[in-house]
């Protein structure tokens, strides 16, 4: 770390500018979303901040009319929330278990079975969208956070990094832990899960980002305004920018997408902190 | 504290290999039983099968008076030491120590009591809040023997703990677990590949090679009267020279393959084809005579206290290793005459490697 102060100058130039690039978007969507739709309108995309912050989020988050439905957005925030925590947990569990059922028990068919898990990971949502839709709708669960959820929960590749991570547990772990007296259930709640602490981080914050995301899925599951998620009423604001000859309600719609990025944000710089903890426990 | 016992035992893995090819050995109460033997012997899977982390193909294995060969491995009151210390590493030493006791359902003022009294005797009192991964090496082999030592267990099985240790420790942490086991009493079986500390720790040893006990004694009997070519290469460091030979007519002498005498005092047929082992240290430097080798010098290595040569011999160039004491040096070409007393002579058959 001995360089030249020239050199970390430029550095630190090629590293602010990269930044720069990165947050300029979301610099000016948020700078955009607290002006009125009319100075907007007439000004174009703004660089600097106006003076209508609290009047623009206060109505997006609390005001039904805000939004084209009859949901406000902090209850298309919270259905977010449930959706990718519900998504992100329910994930981290199933797939923990599977992979901890295909490493360390000898069961029959064990290997073909991890075989059909993976290959799912070649099948895409789009692809069985339709039977998936019609199972969730025969069992009644459309409109319900069930139905959004549980249909998704099966994760291939989560139970494949689980499976991968299992298999980097050295055996000895397991022998110490059967001398010691700890059953199949204790030395999973005991050794296993204390280990994959990093593993879980991470899959965690993948899958609640993805989750987060859902647009194609939500958006056939919800038919009910009260449940929609923050992605699909963005979706919804934008569409009603061209109707009805109003002004296009473009501070909204910048209002929104900035709400609907701060969790996913927020995740990240949490779990990441608990994920380099991770890293540096399981050191040797 | 307790007996072991193993009668005919065998393993046959699923894909037919035989590990282990039937078995006998009873380990009396507090006795310090060796296994040793090359990588592959399969002493550590005979290790493994009395702790129950291997399944018993045939024959039958107890435990003080109760036959286990189905018992799980937790229910065998036996405590293992892995190679690799298998310590839990998001677990304090304490919880380490203190897991298998928890398990077993101890209440929590006897588990304290037990951890720290193995930790006094361990050494580790101050180091029990910190993580494994906190500890050096023999340390972390201290933890976990303090784990199979708080158990309290009927018998110590221990895998080669040794073997990821720099050579200083492990000379000084095979002093203390032979301190140990006689402190506590508690009959042991350790696997090693390591000779000398076989040869250090055992009460008993037992040469295991290709799955089989090829002989089981103290270790003195062992080094004195191998019972096998391959026991009497094995064990002793540098390991035995062995030329081959024939017996005389008058089997007063063995005649070696460049016509070289060496005089006997065995009991042997005459005319039969033997191997002559003559350990290194059983060699000594002569004025030529009937009885002697010709030798010629290839590589000195001064070790200070002693010097190894390394020689050969013959038209074959046979390999000798000659062990000096103190030191001497030696040009390569040099032809030095070995002598060995005749009754420091093991002759073993040269088909079966038995000995005569």
């Amino acid at each position: 770390m001995y360089q030249s102060k020239w050199r970390s100058l430029t550095n630190h130039v090629i590293l602010i500018l990269g930044s720069l690039f990165m947050i300029m978007p979301v610099w000016i969507a948020f700078a955009s979303s607290t002006h009125t739709r009319e100075f907007l309108f007439q000004n174009g995309l703004q660089f600097l901040p106006g003076g209508h912050f609290f009047e623009n989020y206060g109505k997006i988050l609390f005001d039904q009319s805000a939004t084209k439905g009859r949901v406000t957005a902090l209850q298309m925030l919270f259905n977010s929330m449930v959706l990718g925590l519900g998504f992100a947990i329910g994930k981290v569990i199933i797939s923990m278990m599977a992979a901890y059922a295909i490493v360390y028990f000898r069961f029959r068919l064990a290997m073909p079975l991890f075989w059909v898990i993976f290959a799912t990971l070649l099948l895409p949502l789009e692809v069985r969208i339709v039977p998936s839709y019609e199972v969730v709708a025969k069992l009644g669960l459309l409109n319900s956070y069930t139905g959004l959820i549980l249909p998704l929960i099966a994760s291939a590749t989560g139970t494949f990094f689980f499976r991968q991570f299992y298999r980097s547990v050295p055996d000895e772990l397991l022998e110490a832990a059967r001398l010691d007296g700890a059953g199949p259930w204790r030395f999973f709640i005991d050794i296993l899960v204390p280990l994959s602490v990093t593993m879980i981080a991470a899959i965690f914050i993948i899958m609640f980002v993805v989750g987060w995301n859902q647009y194609l899925w939500p958006l056939l599951m919800t038919t009910d305004d009260q449940l929609y998620t923050i992605v699909i009423g963005i979706k919804q604001v934008y569409n009603s920018l061209y109707e009805g000859g109003q002004i296009p309600q473009f501070p909204k719609a910048f209002a929104l997408t900035i709400m609907a990025s701060i969790p996913p944000v927020l995740v990240v710089v949490i779990f990441q902190r608990m994920f380099v903890r991770g890293l540096v426990e399981t050191e040797k | 504290m307790a007996t072991l016992n193993l009668k005919q035992v065998e393993k046959t893995y699923a894909n037919g290999y035989k590990a282990i090819h039937g078995i006998n050995l009873e380990i009396s109460d507090g006795e310090f039983a060796v296994l040793v033997g090359p990588s592959g012997c399969g002493k550590s899977t005979l290790l493994r099968m009395i702790a129950g982390l291997e399944t018993i193909s045939d024959g039958e294995i107890s435990i003080g008076d109760r036959v286990v060969n189905t018992v799980a491995p937790a229910d065998r009151d036996i405590a293992m030491v892995f190679q690799n210390y298998a310590l839990y590493p998001h677990m304090s030493n304490y919880a380490n120590m203190a897991y298998g006791l928890k398990n077993r359902g101890y209440n929590k003022d006897e588990i304290d009591r037990r951890v720290r009294e193995a930790g006094t005797i361990l050494q580790l009192t101050e180091l029990l809040d910190r993580k494994p991964r906190q500890l050096s090496g023999g340390q972390r082999q201290r933890v976990a023997m303090g784990r199979a030592i708080v158990r309290e267990p009927k018998a110590f099985l221990f895998d080669e703990p040794l073997s990821n240790l720099d050579a200083k420790l492990r000379v000084d942490m095979r002093l203390e677990i032979k301190n140990l086991q006689q402190r506590l009493g508690t009959t042991s079986v350790y696997v090693t590949h390591d000779q000398v500390e076989a040869m250090t720790l055992a009460d008993r040893l037992i040469v295991m090679n290709g799955g089989v006990a090829e002989q089981i004694g103290s270790p003195i009997d062992i080094y004195n009267t191998p019972a096998t070519r391959f026991v009497a290469g094995f064990i002793g460091s540098p390991s035995m020279n062995f030329l081959d030979g024939r017996v005389s007519n008058d089997r007063s002498h063995v005649v070696l393959t460049d016509g070289t005498r060496l005089a006997l005092d065995h009991n042997v047929a005459e005319n039969r084809d033997v191997v002559v082992g003559v350990r290194p240290e059983h060699l000594s430097i002569t004025t030529p005579t009937e009885s002697s080798i010709a030798a010629k010098v290839r590589i000195t290595e001064s070790l200070g206290a002693e010097t190894l040569v390394y020689l050969t011999f013959g038209s074959k160039n046979e390999a000798i290793t000659l062990r000096m004491q103190g030191t001497h040096t030696y040009a390569a070409g040099d032809e030095l005459t070995l002598y060995s007393n005749p009754s420091q002579i093991h002759l073993f058959d040269q088909a079966s490697g038995r000995r005569i």
